[in-house]
């Protein structure tokens, strides 16, 4: 309840922003925070990722990548709502956006859509590296929107560093160090 | 005396915006419930003033619960909303025809959310 009433404290400076926005803002951020301080175990944490994705950000394809920085790959772990076989393996060294989320900076693909990935029939909304003791062990992309949604605003935005700053410490130690290359989709 | 509502949906995530939005721009008492199950009982034991409800769920979503609400003297006449990511056509009928007053779209929106709830119950 302290960090909802920062939050609460904080909307009252947010002069720039309509009353109804921040709000919706503020409201999308405490719950992605609060929902993954409070994962039990990996599979709860992964749900909460799919909660976050599917209910405040409006999308219900998504994918999870365990990181390889000695060979820039990218291996699918966990799936939501797409064909696991279509980026099973990603190469972040043919992928502009994906190299530059590895260095830990939350992209938000263009429309020009250069690289594999982003070239792929499902446009992708946003690459969320997710770090753990500032190294970024995974990688969260979030494809297709709902119908309703017509793009990511500046809520989702937040929601999405919040993803990256927080669901580290929520799936992170249960993501398998990389060694063989096999990669495990559920 | 001031207007209840019955918050339903299985995502802690949903229910914990819900309430952040409703808490801050409402003055509506606010209780929950995680499925639909739940969700008549709590309808039963607390009588809301509208109940806003997820679709989707376990053990029962949200089409049978408004079936079961609309059957129950009590609960016939509550305003009942439900919330799915699914705004298709086809679904939206399957909610009105289970009962529904009305019918939002996921991911919720604040602006939309309370004045939706505001022409059900005053503000």
């Amino acid at each position: 309840m302290e960090l909802m009433q920062e939050l609460i404290e904080k909307m009252g400076t947010d002069a720039d922003q309509s009353l109804t926005e921040c709000l919706t803002a503020r409201a999308k951020i405490y719950a992605a925070r609060m929902r993954l301080q409070h994962t039990v175990d990996q599979a709860d944490a992964l749900d909460a990722i799919r909660e976050i994705a599917a209910n405040l950000m409006g999308c219900e394809e998504l994918a999870l990548y365990k990181v390889d920085h000695s060979k820039g790959a990218l291996w699918l772990y966990w799936s939501f709502g797409i064909d696991p076989n279509t980026h099973a393996v990603l190469d972040a060294t043919q992928e502009a956006a994906l190299a530059e989320a590895l260095t830990g900076k939350v992209m938000f693909p263009k429309q020009d859509r250069t690289g594999i990935l982003l070239n792929a029939h499902n446009p992708v909304s946003a690459i969320v590296p997710i770090s753990l003791s500032e190294v970024v062990v995974a990688v969260l992309v979030i494809f297709r929107l709902l119908p309703q949604k017509p793009s990511l605003d500046h809520a989702d935005r937040e929601v999405c560093q919040v993803l990256a700053s927080c669901a580290g410490r929520a799936i992170g130690p249960h993501i398998p160090n990389v060694g063989t290359g096999e990669s495990t989709c559920t | 005396m001031a207007k209840k509502v019955l918050l339903v949906d299985d995502s802690s995530t949903t229910l914990m915006m819900e309430q952040m939005i409703l808490k801050q721009a409402t003055d509506y008492e606010l209780v929950t419930a995680r499925d639909g199950f739940e969700a008549i009982a709590c309808a039963v034991e607390n009588n809301p003033d509208l109940v806003l409800m997820d679709v989707v769920m376990p053990r029962l979503n949200g089409f049978e619960a408004c079936k079961h609400m609309r059957a129950n003297r009590e609960l016939r006449n509550v305003p009942i909303i439900l919330v799915t990511t699914r705004g298709e056509e086809e679904y939206v009928a399957a909610g009105f025809h289970s009962g529904c007053n009305d019918y939002i779209t996921k991911p919720i929106n604040s602006r939309e959310l309370v004045t939706l709830l505001h022409s059900y119950l005053g503000e």
